[in-house]
């Protein structure tokens, strides 16, 4: 009998190594537009993962909004503030300061295995899927959780006018 | 019989057949894949031109082969690909050349989404419509990351430009598509076509189509709002820099977008793939999609420009207003029962 390799398991694999890779290029490009690009491609790794866990929805909302949306406001950031020709923009990260997060890292990464070798056989091999769809999400946001749609919608009132605040010049 | 894995020259034969022969592979690469999309792109260019020239009382092209140069195309096509590709003083090289190939997928990919008939669909998701406008989403981040990787003033400015009339119009356009999803009651493009089987969505929907069409006008950068590419002032705005194989993929994916943003009106206002029985259903689905491809091309040929200030005034004191309103009038229309006789 030949081993199989589940799919989902490859996609799993490629989709971590292009979201960590985008991840370390976002941080070590010289050039900033080389990382917004890597950022970009790092969130549709992310985007990936939300396919794989069975909400296409999220994932698309998480293409339209972060590599839409937020990479071209860093883009625009950019370019206004863009320096001379060859210099570079990104701050070195080869300093005391920046490998104490490669430090952290390590730390997170013995926690984690840690914590999964002492769980051990207990943990769950399988996630239950999920008959969750689009029509779903309406009644669930106004019926169950009104509070809490209430307050974000109250939070990002309140960004904006903080922003129109902060964008007034006084004539 | 097919056997997998194949081990004699007869089986692999019979799998390659059945490999060839599956709907899957099919729609993916004939219809309404890669072969029907190459072809049609190919032939909007040269009935743009065609169209334009009769517009203007010229004759437009003539001589490269076929009825009314229909060959045309094909002849630029292999001018462009053997010409030298000129990558500007110290431009972004993989940028340069990567972005426009990335162009052309992003305009490719959702055609996996817009159902050309009641199978011929390749996949028939339940957020097709999120899916189409999360990678339309992606081409004004791609044009300005190409306007910068040129290196040059025109195109960054083109791009400039064209990040912002993309991010205004894309508002309105995306809220209009609300009260379609409200009358099919669903976001997958097959369930939205199967709802408008006895009344099109244009006509309790007018508002909506007619704030979709302004919209994608301007998503598209046709005329009136061709100001990315305005060719007094910006020579030929946020793609000037490029040539050869690198305008004919850009060209390609606009073209591709042009089709795809004409498909989406077919799909969401005019119907999609119903009309009489006596041709089949993707016929009549191709022959909506020109007729609005020829409609979103004719003003090219009628209108002037518009200046910035007008284009952002429409974008976000009309059209939004519109489209905002619209959505209130559709829930009063289906909440009212006017609508029970189209099985609304």
């Amino acid at each position: 009998m030949v081993s199989l390799v589940i799919p989902s398991d490859i996609s799993f694999v490629v989709l971590t190594a292009v979201t960590i890779i985008g991840a370390i290029i976002a941080l070590q490009a010289k050039e900033l537009i080389y990382g917004a690009v890597a950022l970009a491609i790092s969130f549709i790794g992310v985007a990936g993962f939300f396919t794989l866990l069975d909400a296409p929805y999220l994932a698309m909302l998480q293409i339209s909004i972060y590599v839409g949306a937020v990479v071209v406001l860093i883009l625009f950031t950019i370019m206004l503030v863009r320096r001379e020709q060859g210099e570079e923009t990104n701050p070195r990260t080869d300093t005391p300061e920046g490998s104490m997060g490669i430090w952290l890292a390590g730390l997170l990464a013995i926690a984690i295995s840690g914590v999964v070798a002492l769980a051990g056989t207990s943990l769950p091999t399988e996630t239950p899927a999920s008959n969750l769809t689009v029509s779903d999400l309406g009644p669930a946001l106004t019926l169950q959780y009104p509070v809490p749609l209430i307050v974000l919608a109250l939070l990002l009132s309140a960004s904006l006018l903080g922003a129109l605040v902060l964008a007034k010049v006084e004539r | 019989m097919v056997v997998f894995p194949p081990t004699t020259p007869a089986e692999l034969i019979a799998l390659i057949i059945r490999i060839i022969t599956s709907h899957t592979f099919i729609t993916i690469v004939i219809f309404p894949g890669f072969i029907h999309l190459t072809l049609v792109v190919i032939f909007l260019t040269w009935y743009e031109r065609k169209l334009l020239a009769r517009i203007q009382l010229r004759i437009g092209p003539l001589y490269a082969g076929g009825p009314g140069g229909l060959l045309q195309p094909l002849a630029d096509g292999v001018k462009l690909i053997f010409k030298e590709v000129m990558v500007p003083y110290k431009a972004s090289k993989p940028l340069f050349m990567g972005i426009p190939l990335m162009l052309v997928v992003l305009s490719a990919v959702p055609f996996a989404v817009i159902p050309f008939g009641q199978h011929w669909v390749i996949a028939n998701i339940d957020v097709g419509l999120v899916f189409v406008f999360a990678m339309t989403s992606l081409f004004p981040s791609m044009i300005l990351i190409f306007a910068w990787a040129s290196n040059s003033k025109y195109p960054f400015l083109g791009g400039v430009r064209s990040l912002f009339q993309q991010v205004v119009y894309e508002i309105p356009m995306w809220m209009s598509t609300l009260s379609v999803v409200l009358l099919a009651g669903s976001l997958n493009l097959v369930d939205i076509v199967n709802a408008q089987e006895k009344m099109w969505f244009i006509v309790p929907a007018f508002f909506s189509f007619a704030v979709f069409f302004i919209a994608i006008m301007a998503e598209l950068e046709r005329l009136p709002f061709d100001l990315p590419e305005a060719e007094p002032e910006l020579v030929a705005g946020w793609y000037t820099e490029s040539s050869g194989a690198i305008f004919m993929l850009i060209f390609m994916g606009l073209y591709m977008k042009l089709y795809l943003m004409s498909s989406l009106v077919t799909v969401l206002f005019l119907g999609g793939w119903w009309g009489p029985a006596f041709l089949p259903q993707p016929v009549w689905f191709i022959i909506k999609t020109l007729i609005v491809a020829t409609f979103i091309i004719i003003p090219r040929g009628v209108y002037p420009r518009i200046r910035v200030d007008m284009l952002i005034k429409i974008g976000w004191t009309r059209l939004l207003i519109i489209a905002l309103g619209n959505i209130f009038l559709t829930i009063i229309l289906i909440n009212s029962g006017l609508l029970a006789s189209w099985g609304i």
